[in-house]
């Protein structure tokens, strides 16, 4: 049902939206005034107000790069915006840092998680705020008792002595969950808290949000998961491009309304999407099984095809992509590439058949901060820069030149040719990344979030490569959590479901029959 | 983009400073003592500076991919006594005898990398106890005594000169820093090292064999303090299990100095040898102006920490002279 209202969205894209909002108590708590943050090159947020009053749960929307997240972030004293001024119960506050800001009451549960992997549940809910006895000894024993009845409160059947590195995801972010709510905060905001939740957990976490409301407490709650997002909150706030699109209560808005206030005018110009799929089948899975938790995986991609897999954090997305990468080990099925099976014991062997990973994580597996934007760009085939097959000695000036070639296609920062690719922003990193696969020759690109946290210029020129790919008959495999670019940019989906594809289907379809079988019902239906 | 701006990037990145602090150093030096800038001086000092910063090669190839090797000290104990051994009591041409002071170099260093490259265990403890087991291998060879008068003309190696006129410790010197400059920055290989201390995951990701180039670190620094074993044993035509206990940390700090970053991936080999002709010429200066060892090692101390601080405020630090000297203009 979601995604027809995009669709029907469109239609209605010129009427004005902004309605004036009537508080549901009256007390004002906290105040946003004129907030304006920069950083280099984006202005994150631009002139944003923002009244939040207590009792009330406010759902802040908006697409990826929307500003959301730094919003936050100013709120829990780890940004400080260049202009604006907040308020906390009418006084002006200058939040500096998270401590402070903790101090008046705001406990944030972040999208990353913050815990300690190797301590226990209590150890982490109770961390930097133990409690002592009348000694100054730490007692543990009232951190047990207390940690066991949050725990029994908030349903969670976790054992509070438990390592966090032996929890799932899931269980992890209710821990987190659970850590907000023991630090008593009252104002609570939750970053993404569902993306790794199951229907009945996010349930059970919605009814705890509205009993925290109940008595007192006020939550902001972050996520692109509109139809999730509407069915509990008392007002939506809508970001787009780093300005407050609008504030509304929930009742007096529809659904078409607020993706027509996130996305604006140009929806349809923000996937510009191509279909090349020819009928040549290029990558052949069958029963594809690891230890990492992929089980019994088929499917196929064509030729020119972008084949999008959709599913919850930890579903097995990263980790199909792993296997077919040559990363993690196999342990059953096969792969068929290129009309040939083929087994890759590690990266080298997949690359040498052209295949590109690009990866979740840019920072952390893609780029080399000690590298400037060609040394980044080559290091997938190095071997392409000898001198000659005999002398195996580098061409550095081929490396620039190169660099510079495939800078004609992706349009990356200039200066990146001597800069640290650290230095850059998020768009033009991707953009190196993507260079590097360029410079390696592949034709098959397994791309892992590849829009996440770039601003929607670079965005939309991701996008345009892909239709370049599958136009020259390149294939795309698509992991995305941003449901609307999966349906928008692949010709095909798999969903994914505890490491299974329960369904495969044409994306044209599951726009236009939204019945059991589209992807959006799909994930939350369980 | 002018080529200018990418030379400028390539060549002089943190190579300028470290030159500025020597050349400093050596003025500073000049001026307490008027010894130093002596011919003879001069020659001891090229003299004392070859075997660290041969040793220093290795140390650095391998904290450029983030790890550290320990045990290149005990290396020349055993090498040198093991060479000793092979050319004194059992006959060995002392060619022959150069060749396997460098192959077993290399052996011992692979056991390193076997360890930590390929098994896993931390470089800090796989060296750790490379360095436990070399110094107790050198001790298995002549009931642990030193070896003296390993061969007739052996201290020709360290003494000789080329022309009359340089010292060839200082011709080896130059050779091997310009062999593994244009290695570091020509080769596959070199590339590769500086790709995994930078990103080990993104430079598996890569398809870069991480483990055969760590593994390949570990037998270079382990080759290299073969060489820097001929130079030793030379130096005093003699074999001793005393040999190089705690050159690795000298040669560790010359790197440091130098401004090798420890988590790997950054640094710059030409910087290794001005770290180490820094510590030399501190060393050289309080020796000439008659200053108690135990104040030198002090000194080397404090030098350490200066140089890792300026090396962690060095944008700061630039920034700072930028203010300046906008203020001036």
């Amino acid at each position: 049902m979601f995604l027809s209202h995009i669709e029907i969205s469109i239609l209605y894209l010129h009427r004005d939206l902004k309605k004036e909002f009537i508080p549901i108590e009256v007390e004002l708590f906290w105040q946003l005034k004129n907030i304006t943050m920069r950083f280099p090159g984006v202005v994150a947020l631009d002139d944003v107000s923002l009244d939040i009053y207590k009792g009330e749960i406010i759902g802040l929307i908006g697409e990826n790069g929307s500003g959301k997240s730094t919003l936050i972030k100013c709120l829990s004293g780890i940004n400080q915006p260049q202009k604006g001024e907040i308020y906390c119960q009418g006084e002006p506050v200058k939040l500096t840092n998270s401590a402070l800001s903790q101090k008046l009451g705001v406990s944030t549960v972040y999208q990353e998680f913050s815990l300690v992997p190797t301590l226990t549940v209590t150890e982490n809910i109770f961390l930097g705020r133990l409690l002592k006895d009348k000694k100054g000894f730490v007692d543990w024993r009232t951190m047990h008792e207390k940690t066991r009845s949050i725990l029994d409160i908030m349903q969670i059947d976790i054992d509070q002595n438990a390592i966090i590195y032996n929890l799932s995801v899931a269980e992890q972010q209710l821990v987190e969950i659970a850590k907000g709510y023991t630090a008593n905060g009252s104002l609570m905001i939750l970053d993404e808290p569902t993306t790794a939740l199951t229907a009945p957990e996010i349930k059970r976490l919605h009814k705890l949000l509205r009993k925290l409301a109940s008595t007192g407490h006020t939550v902001i709650y972050i996520s692109h998961r509109i139809d999730t997002i509407m069915e509990f909150v008392d007002r939506i706030a809508v970001l787009k491009n780093g300005r407050l699109a609008g504030i509304v209560n929930i009742s007096e808005i529809t659904m078409d309304e607020i993706v027509k206030m996130m996305s604006g005018r140009q929806i349809t110009e923000h996937y510009p999407k191509q279909r090349n799929v020819q009928d040549e089948i290029i990558l052949k899975v069958e029963n594809l099984t690891t230890e990492t938790g992929v089980n019994g995986v088929s499917f196929e991609i064509r030729k020119g095809e972008v084949f999008g897999l959709s599913g919850l954090l930890g579903s097995g997305r990263t980790e199909i992509a792993r296997a077919l990468f040559g990363v993690d080990k196999i342990t059953g099925g096969k792969i068929y590439f290129k009309g040939k099976e083929v087994k890759f014991n590690n990266p080298q062997q997949a690359i040498e058949d052209r295949i590109a990973y690009i990866t979740e994580n840019r920072k952390t597996d893609g780029l080399f901060l000690n590298f400037n934007g060609p040394k980044n760009s080559t290091t997938a085939r190095i071997k392409k820069l000898f001198k000659s097959k005999k002398l195996h000695i580098l061409d550095l000036k081929k490396e620039f030149k190169s660099y510079d070639e495939s800078n004609q296609q992706l349009v990356i920062e200039p200066t990146s040719e001597y800069k640290f690719v650290g230095f850059l922003s998020g768009g033009n990193q991707q953009k190196v990344v993507i260079s590097r696969w360029l410079f390696a020759e592949a034709d098959f690109f397994i791309m892992d979030e590849p829009t996440q946290g770039i601003d929607v210029g670079s965005r939309i020129e991701v996008y345009n490569l892909i239709n370049k790919f599958t136009a020259a008959g390149k294939s795309v495999l698509l992991i995305s959590s941003d449901h609307l670019e999966l349906l928008s940019m692949s010709d095909t989906i798999g969903n994914l479901k505890f490491g299974k594809i329960t369904s495969i289907v044409d994306a044209r379809d599951a726009k236009e029959k939204n019945n059991t079988n589209s992807l959006y019902l799909e994930s939350s239906n369980t | 983009m002018n080529t200018k701006l990418k030379k400028k990037s390539m060549t002089v990145s943190g190579f300028v400073g470290p030159l500025i602090a020597a050349i400093l150093v050596a003025v500073i030096v000049g001026f307490t003592t008027d010894r130093f800038w002596n011919l003879g001086n001069l020659n001891n000092l090229s003299l004392a500076v070859s075997i660290t910063a041969l040793m220093a090669i290795g140390s650095t190839l391998v904290i450029f991919t983030g790890g550290i090797d320990l045990s290149i000290g005990s290396m020349i104990a055993l090498i040198t006594m093991a060479m000793a051994t092979l050319i004194k009591f059992e006959g060995w041409p002392v060619i022959a005898g150069l060749l396997f002071a460098v192959i077993l170099g290399a052996i011992l260093g692979a056991f390193n990398g076997l360890f930590s490259a390929y098994l896993k265990v931390p470089s800090f403890i796989a060296t750790l106890a490379g360095l436990s087991i070399f110094k107790g291998m050198a001790y298995l060879f002549n009931n642990g005594s030193p070896i003296f008068s390993i061969a007739g003309n052996f201290e020709v190696f360290f003494y000789g000169k080329l022309f009359g006129i340089i010292p060839l410790p200082l011709i080896y010197v130059a050779i091997f820093y310009i062999f593994f400059t244009l290695f570091m920055n020509y080769s596959k290989l070199g590339r590769e090292i500086y790709a995994v201390g930078g990103n080990e995951i993104a430079a598996k990701l890569s398809g870069i064999n991480v483990k055969k180039v760590k593994f390949m670190t570990f037998i270079i620094a382990g080759a290299m303090a073969g060489v820097a074993s001929v130079l030793m044993a030379s130096r005093l035509n003699s074999g001793s299990p005393n040999y190089g206990s705690g050159m690795e940390l000298s040669a560790i700090a010359a790197a440091v100095i130098g401004g090798a970053s420890l988590l790997g991936g950054r640094g710059n080999i030409i910087n290794t040898l001005l770290g180490a002709l820094i510590i030399i010429i501190v060393q050289n200066g309080l020796n000439l102006n008659a200053v108690p060892t135990s104040m030198q090692s002090i000194t080397i101390g404090i030098i350490i920490l200066i140089a890792v601080l300026i090396d962690m405020w060095k944008t700061d630090i630039a920034e700072l002279f930028k203010r300046y000297f906008k203020k001036e203009a």
